[in-house]
């Protein structure tokens, strides 16, 4: 175990897709773990339980959220968060995520990973609310560094300095998205290296890899089509910093068939990982 | 998938279940915004030309500022123009940069709009996921257009996007459109597929309990409703057409024409049921709680029965209760 959390090491997984139910559970292939969705099974006492509980029963499980607005200065959900913790007791999630942003104000929600300002007001802020948070949910909180398409001119910080600085403050652990760094490294004209020399990989618990469209002016963060070569290129220097963290590969557009997402996720073992540093 | 048929004497075919692609998918991806290449925005400032200082405002301030930008119903620069001020701070359009810094390519007008673009994008998508037939009824335009609309009038406050659609079968009937009670019908109707697929499943009444019944308490017997299981009167026939688009046709809007169908869900599969007129009402009654021999009775009032079709109730029963349509029968009225 490369984390100082103790999180498993998982190996090689896919993001759990409801177009795939039908062939995973008719075929159950081998695969070493799936990240589901968690809003996905929050709110909803139907199908989508159907399938996830046959889904958790066989395969290892981790639950990724969009909706928990960490960075936000509405007061926290506690009902977005026991509804969380129970699901991460019926799956048995190794881990739960979620994203470095917030996602509205004013008891408006947008639904999108919007960026914060790096400041040290917004520091604090962010990581006393992590420490609330973990203390509730009883686990350990994997925090994703998000696509981003503006900068604030306020920030008096890099976003990997805040990163570092937050996950030690909060004692939190780090979801890695290595395509995101790439996506925001190009719209914001940064080093990639920079950003991965410090990160703290001690607190990395898993990686993300997975597709983005280039529109010539910005990069979005699309999770279309399969990882391009430079991705899987950060994504090496990731692991020989990290070597055996777990990985997931992400595909929510224009999904194909579960055998390709799967082999596209498996290129992960022939790009590098579990390099030795 | 396949529709299929059932076995019985009054059967009414079951239209199609609702295949996985019904089911929406909820994502940390942003989404392609369909305007994505746009002109320059007329503030576009050249990369390395000097800035006014940054505005240093509270995160809150700054959050709220965003997000009215973010959420505005035309643009970033109108949310601007309208509220020209963050926190605190005076604000101009011009002035943006001191906020959000421009790219190498793009202003920071032009990198909001990013985030403005993908706001409305994310929840059309998320309508388009739970009304696909209505799309494909209106067309892309004239569903967008009801989708932004929608989205003004009620922009969410849940973490959950699972409900955020609810309103729109009302928000349709409001909406001056020449389609608008049809627009209405059709959104009811794809509603209640997604709440039958969220509704937890209840133990439903099984045919050996109902033949229990003895035949002197059926009069007083209450069906309750199962969860999984939701009824409609409509004044199109919605669900002839959700058919005919399942299967691939591209049918015109139907001329007006009373329908029933009932939505529920068995096991993991969604299903439609057409009913005739008896059966709706006879449903509709036992739904609201109205005891089997009171809701035959105005029915049979109404002119909507006749005494010699009772042999009928047999196989309805059958069919009802052979798919779950309701959780229990109480029998706590009925005299003994």
């Amino acid at each position: 175990m490369s984390n100082r959390f103790g999180l498993p090491e998982l190996g090689i997984g896919v993001g759990l897709r409801t177009v795939h139910y039908d062939y995973l559970l008719e075929h159950w292939p081998s695969v070493d773990w799936f990240e589901i969705l968690s809003e996905n099974y929050m709110q909803t006492a139907g199908r989508p339980l159907y399938f996830l509980d046959q889904i958790a029963e066989k395969y290892p499980v981790v639950m990724h959220g969009v909706s928990m607005s960490i960075g936000s200065t509405d007061p926290i959900d506690m009902s977005y968060l026991a509804e969380l913790k129970a699901l991460r007791q019926r799956t048995r999630a190794a881990w739960i995520s979620d994203h470095l942003c917030w996602t509205g104000v004013a008891g408006r929600n947008t639904h999108d990973l919007l960026p914060m300002p790096y400041t040290d007001e917004a520091l604090s802020h962010t990581a006393v609310r992590i420490r609330q948070v973990q203390d509730f949910l009883e686990a350990p909180l994997l925090l994703e560094n998000p696509s981003s398409y503006v900068e604030f001119a306020g920030s008096t910080m890099t976003e990997w300095e805040f990163l570092a600085r937050l996950a030690k403050e909060a004692d939190c652990g780090l979801l890695l998205d290595v395509n995101n760094v790439f996506v925001s490294a190009r719209n914001h004209q940064f080093d990639p290296l920079a950003y991965l020399d410090a990160l703290p990989f001690d607190r990395v618990g898993q990686m993300h890899v997975a597709g983005h469209t280039d529109h010539g002016t910005h990069i979005v963060d699309t999770h279309i089509g399969p990882v391009v070569e430079p991705v899987w290129e950060l994504a090496r220097e990731a692991w020989r910093r990290a070597p055996g963290t777990p990985i997931l590969l992400e595909w929510d557009a224009e999904i194909p068939p579960f055998e390709e997402v799967h082999r596209e996720a498996m290129r992960a073992a022939e790009c590098g990982w579990r390099v030795d540093a | 998938m396949a529709s299929r048929r059932l076995n019985h004497d009054f059967g009414i075919p079951l239209a199609g279940g609702t295949p996985n692609a019904f089911l929406r998918e909820r994502a940390s991806a942003t989404p392609l915004a369909p305007a994505e290449e746009r002109p320059r925005a007329p503030h576009a400032r050249a990369a390395g030309t000097p800035v006014a200082p940054p505005i240093t405002t509270s995160l809150r301030a700054l959050q709220e500022w965003f997000a009215a930008a973010v959420m505005h119903p035309v643009s970033v620069a109108s949310s601007v123009a309208e509220r020209p001020h963050i926190g605190d701070e005076a604000l101009r359009v011009e002035d943006v940069e001191r906020v959000v810094l421009p790219s190498d390519q793009l202003s920071g007008l032009e990198r909001l709009e990013i985030y403005h673009r993908a706001y409305r994008a994310r929840l059309v998508e998320c309508l388009a996921d739970d009304y696909p037939v209505l799309q494909r009824a209106l067309g892309e335009d004239r569903f967008e257009a009801l989708c932004h609309a929608y989205i003004a009038e009620h922009p969410s406050a849940s973490p959950n996007l699972n409900f955020f659609g609810r309103h729109l079968s009302d928000f349709c009937r409001t909406w001056q459109d020449s389609l608008s009670t049809f627009a209405s019908n059709l959104a009811a109707l794809e509603w209640a597929i997604v709440e039958v697929l969220h509704a937890a499943a209840a133990r439903s009444l099984s045919l050996e309990a109902l033949l229990d019944v003895p035949t002197e308490q059926w009069a007083a017997a209450r069906f309750v409703a199962s969860p999984t299981v939701r009824l409609f009167q409509f004044a199109y026939p919605v669900n002839t057409y959700f058919q005919a688009c399942i299967n691939g046709s591209n049918p015109s809007v139907p001329p007006r024409g009373e329908s029933a169908t009932a939505v529920f869900r068995d096991g993991p599969t969604i299903w439609r049921m057409d009913l005739n007129r008896p059966m709706q009402a006879l449903l509709a009654s036992l739904f609201a709680g109205v005891s089997l021999g009171d809701a035959l009775d105005r029915l049979v009032a109404a002119g909507e029965m006749t005494e010699d079709q009772a042999p009928e109730l047999i196989g309805w029963f059958r069919d009802w209760v052979g798919h779950g349509f309701f959780a229990s029968v109480d029998l706590s009225r009925a005299s003994i």
